[in-house]
């Protein structure tokens, strides 16, 4: 009786509340880089969220890419003109938490005097985001690397296609195989060659930066110069002397050649996955990152990007932004969102439902990712991955590193002392200025 | 010096040039001193905080091997848009002022790349230079079998393949200006240089190409021009600046720093840079014209 | 054949060969906007048309959103050649019909709108955007450009060269400067207008830089960025018909405006490269 009363209250109020909001509805809008076949998805939310909720607008801006994006919100910020909610790549992270603009996402329930529970989110990808345990930007598209390879290749050159590489070593020999069989030229490339850098630091468990990765202060020194940075770029070095790797240009230039059947192998984000599985003519299957023998075991690292709310709005606003999150965490919501774009799903029940309806067994691709970051370690700051400030350019850097050293250039030592040196000095002059 | 043919008009002309005036202080002259200012300046990502740092924008830029990089490589592009394209114009011009019957159709047939972007030029070229599927490499491939040519990996290529575009969108428009330049010359000068024996090669070389330096001054200027700003779209279609940096134009460099680094003193210090270089062409251009004038006379 | 017709033979076989070679790469383009996907990606290349233009324009159209951006482009580029225009008759008519104080100095620094280009003063004029509330508006796609010398130089040329007895003569019949700068000078410089609307319109339409910074929605933006957008959204194998048929729709407006009024243009340059 107690709660049929209490229920009925409830029930009015909610009433109440929905009819004055009627009267205005609340207007919010969030900028975000999501194009092409991704856009589509994005749209499909939003208008499923405008329809469960008719006292609020959302109006989802496509800003161009990422950087773009990140410009404008700037510029925007500054003149009093930023939206209310904009996505952010996982790379401007640090820039974010730096700018003062916005109000970290774990505490809104308390500015609005609700709960959440923060558990529900996949922790790997939370931890990402996370400073001393508390949430800043609400994960959305988050994906990390694997090896793509191509089964069909694997078994002309001889190969077992349902035994890929899993270390360096292995994939140096199968690469060897693959090459003098003639099936193809070069065996192996990457997309991303800076973020991959990146990924076998944190796969191993080694610090890519100081302060414990830029996560118990800002980063001054990186420290990708030192052994274990020349192991790795030593190995690339002499992978691309053997012909096995082949280096592929950055973002996603590498695919084409993967899909042409040019390579047999490639690391490449796992947001690639629909694609590559669209577009190439053969059977392609995905395996863990390949590992470095006698290192320790860390995690790959998040890539993506999350979602920033912006300072400085009214209380409705707020709310009304809040509602969108929470509702991109409801179950169906994240179910769509992975199944149309291949990003993870960034809630706990999402991975149960896909589970339970079989999805990972249908295809097999789409468990690996999944697999990879679950199996790995999430407790040291080294497994989560660098926070760097000026990370668009660090990243860039590591890249014309690794291209210096893949092409002969430089040696690995000398290519990766001299990114290192430039490196450091843009976190001294980032560190000046934050 | 200019006559008066309205006399006692004295506020008249100054309302006549001032919306003129107008934009190009606001928009031109304002914000260019601004980026002067800012160049001595490093300024945080949200540009709360700035501190000033006197001329070591510059100086980092100049120690930087990528800026001198950037600079090569513009260098090479422009000298290329400069060089192979005013010289194929100047060939299709000269060989458009004879007197040949269907003038007005070749004109058209030959002028009309004037008004293609250079965005446009760029998605045209990657099409025929695609790596899997394009043209170009197919026939590479039927000559010397087992080559793949692929300029999204090589660089030395892409920065040819970039050129090339950019010069032949250019075409047109040089076309259009030697024509009308040869065709103010005088029969009767070129006329007279073979009445005197002097063979095509030597009257073109003593008359034809000094009477046409005014316009070739004026196009050197306006291609540099074309190579240092507007390719800016060809180049963000084409490669982004890629592979590795090697069709990284002072431009795009210039872009990413402002606008995806977010470091605007870099930034505002190479708009400076770039300025200077325009500023001394522009006098080179227009003393080569007021000489040229004077020598006419 | 005699040796004059041999020449003329050889040169009307060098200009078509040029004419070819100069239009093969957009012949090209258009072949493959004309094709399936599947043909686009056939070896040996096709060289002639299939049947499926008309299907990619659509599917560019609807993908870019090529409606929205088509009327942007048209629209700022006809806005801007036209205040263009206007502008640069009023002030060449200063410069060309008057003598006032600081001419010599107010004509120098209207000539240097071309040594201030937009990557010279970027940052700053996007601030400037922000600051008056103008990005992702027609104001910041317009305004900014306003200013031109080509223009200034083009009319002031031709007005010195308006002989004067013809203002003298509207002069006596009590015209004041304004009634023959309108009903006299403006008429008589139709040739060069158009010819300034033919450069300032390609101008505009190939504008892109600033475009691609100061835009922030699909309703905002103009076709060139739309080429890029068309080609982003792919990143595994491109859909080279479908971004061919975008670039169709990209040529086709400046290119009309280019051989509609290509006998004015070329008087018009004619006339400013006489000295």
């Amino acid at each position: 009786m107690k709660q049929g009363i209490r229920f009925g209250l409830a029930a009015l109020l909610a009433l109440t509340l929905t009819s004055t909001a009627l009267a205005k509805k609340v207007e919010i809008t969030w900028w975000h880089a999501m194009s092409g076949s991704r856009l589509k998805v994005v749209e499909a939310i939003v208008d499923g969220f405008n329809a469960a909720h008719p006292e609020i607008q959302l109006n989802a801006l496509y800003t161009g890419k990422y950087a773009e994006t990140l410009t404008k919100y700037v510029a925007a910020y500054r003149t009093g003109t930023a939206p209310n909610l904009v996505q952010v790549y996982e790379v401007g992270t640090q820039t974010m938490l730096d700018s003062g603009a916005i109000v970290p996402v774990y505490k809104i329930p308390g500015m609005l005097g609700q709960e959440w529970d923060w558990a529900q989110y996949v922790i790997p990808i939370t931890n990402y985001y996370s400073t001393n345990g508390n949430l800043w930007s609400m994960p959305f598209n988050s994906s990390t690397a694997m090896l793509y390879y191509n089964k069909d290749l694997f078994a002309k050159a001889g190969l077992d296609p349902n035994k890929p590489p899993r270390t360096w070593k292995e994939v140096e020999e199968y690469g060897k195989k693959l090459v003098q069989s003639g099936v193809v030229d070069h065996a192996l490339s990457f997309g991303w060659p800076g973020w991959v850098f990146e990924q076998m630091f944190a796969y191993h468990n080694q610090l890519f930066a100081d302060h414990k990765n830029g996560r118990a202060g800002r980063a001054e020194k990186v420290l990708f110069n030192g052994p274990f940075g020349q192991m790795v770029l030593e190995t690339w070095a002499r992978l691309a002397k053997e012909n096995v790797f082949l280096y592929g240009g950055p973002e996603y230039s590498a695919n084409t050649a993967f899909v042409g059947g040019q390579i047999a192998m490639l690391i490449q984000s796992t947001s690639s996955l629909a694609g590559i599985t669209k577009g190439a003519g053969f059977k392609v299957g995905t395996t863990f990152l390949p590992r470095f023998e006698g290192y320790p075991r860390g995690n790959s690292v998040i890539g993506g990007g999350s979602l920033w709310v912006t300072k400085g709005q009214s209380k409705e606003e707020l709310a009304a932004v809040w509602e969108f999150l929470k509702y991109l965490a409801r179950e169906d919501v994240a179910v769509r969102w992975h199944k149309g774009t291949g990003y993870f799903p960034t809630v706990n029940n999402a991975v149960q439902a896909l589970l339970s309806e079989g999805w990972f067994s249908k295809d097999q691709n789409y468990l690996t990712a999944f697999l990879q970051i679950l199996s790995g370690r999430r407790d040291t700051p080294a497994a989560t991955g660098v926070r760097l400030g000026p990370f668009v350019q660090i990243r860039e850097i590591e890249r014309a590193a690794i291209e210096k050293a893949v092409s002969g250039k430089l040696s690995p030592m000398r290519a990766l002392d001299e990114a290192a040196a430039k490196a450091n000095q843009l976190l001294a002059q980032y560190n000046k200025l934050h | 010096m200019i006559e008066e043919r309205f006399p006692g008009h004295p506020i008249l002309p100054y309302l006549l040039i001032l919306p003129s005036l107008a934009v190009i202080f606001v928009f031109l002259i304002v914000p260019f001193a601004q980026s002067v200012w800012g160049s001595f300046y490093v300024t945080s990502f949200f540009g709360d905080t700035r501190v000033f740092v006197g001329l070591s924008n510059y100086l980092d830029l100049f120690k930087s091997p990528d800026y001198l990089h950037s600079v090569a490589v513009t260098l090479f592009f422009s000298a290329f848009v400069v060089l192979v394209g005013l010289s194929a114009s100047l060939g299709i011009a000269l060989l458009l002022n004879q007197k040949i019957s269907g003038l007005g159709i070749y004109q058209i047939a030959l002028v009309w790349t004037y008004s293609i972007s250079p965005a446009v030029a760029g998605v045209i070229w990657a099409l025929l230079f695609a790596p899997a599927t394009g043209l170009i490499p197919w026939l590479v491939k039927l000559v010397n079998p087992g080559y793949t040519l692929n300029w999204m990996t090589n660089g030395a290529l892409a920065l040819f393949v970039v050129s090339l575009a950019a010069t032949w969108k250019m075409l047109g428009y040089n076309i259009v200006f030697f024509l009308a330049g040869l065709q103010n010359i005088p029969d009767e000068l070129t006329d007279a240089a073979r009445v005197d024996g002097a063979g095509p090669w030597l009257a073109f070389r003593h008359i034809t190409f000094p009477m046409l330096s005014p316009t070739t001054t004026f196009l050197l200027f306006m291609n540099m021009l074309y190579a240092f700003f507007q390719v800016f779209g060809l180049i963000d279609i084409m490669t982004q600046g890629g592979p590795g940096n090697a069709t990284n134009l002072l431009v795009y460099n210039l872009y990413r720093d402002a606008f995806i680094h977010l470091d605007s003193g870099r930034a505002n210090a190479q708009s400076v840079i770039i300025f200077i270089v325009i500023a001394v062409a522009a006098m080179l251009q227009l003393r080569a014209a007021t000489r040229k004038a004077a020598y006419a006379r | 054949m005699t040796r004059k017709h041999q020449l003329s033979f050889m040169t009307h076989a060098a200009l078509i060969l040029l004419v070819v070679l100069l239009a093969f790469p957009v012949y090209y383009a258009l072949v493959t906007s004309t094709l399936s996907f599947r043909e686009a990606y056939q070896y040996p290349p096709k060289m002639l048309p299939g049947g499926e233009f008309w299907h990619n324009i659509q599917d560019a159209w609807i993908r870019a959103r090529f409606g929205r951006l088509f009327f942007n482009s048209v629209f700022i580029s006809l806005v801007v050649a036209a205040v263009k225009i206007v502008l640069s008759l009023l002030a060449a008519f200063a410069y060309t019909h008057f003598r006032f104080r600081g001419a010599g100095f107010l004509f120098a620094l209207s000539m240097i709108t071309q040594m201030l280009p937009l990557p010279v003063r970027i940052l700053p004029t996007y601030e400037l955007m922000a600051d008056f509330g103008w990005i992702n508006s027609y104001y910041a796609l317009t305004v900014p450009f306003f200013a031109s010398t080509t223009g200034i130089l083009l009319f002031r040329q031709f007005f010195l060269t308006v002989p004067r007895e013809l203002s003298d003569a509207a002069r006596v019949d009590g015209a004041g400067p304004l009634r023959y700068f309108w009903q006299i000078l403006v008429p008589l410089s139709r040739t060069n207008i158009a010819a300034l609307f033919v450069i300032e319109f390609i101008f505009m339409w190939s504008q892109y830089l600033w475009p691609l910074i100061v835009t922030n929605t699909a309703d905002m933006r103009v076709v060139q960025i739309g080429l890029k957008m068309l080609i982003a959204s792919e990143q595994i194998a491109p859909e080279w018909n479908v971004i061919m048929a975008g670039t169709v729709i990209a040529m086709v407006p400046p290119l009309v405006v280019l051989v509609a009024l290509r006998k004015s243009f070329a008087q018009g340059i004619a006339m400013q490269s006489e000295k």
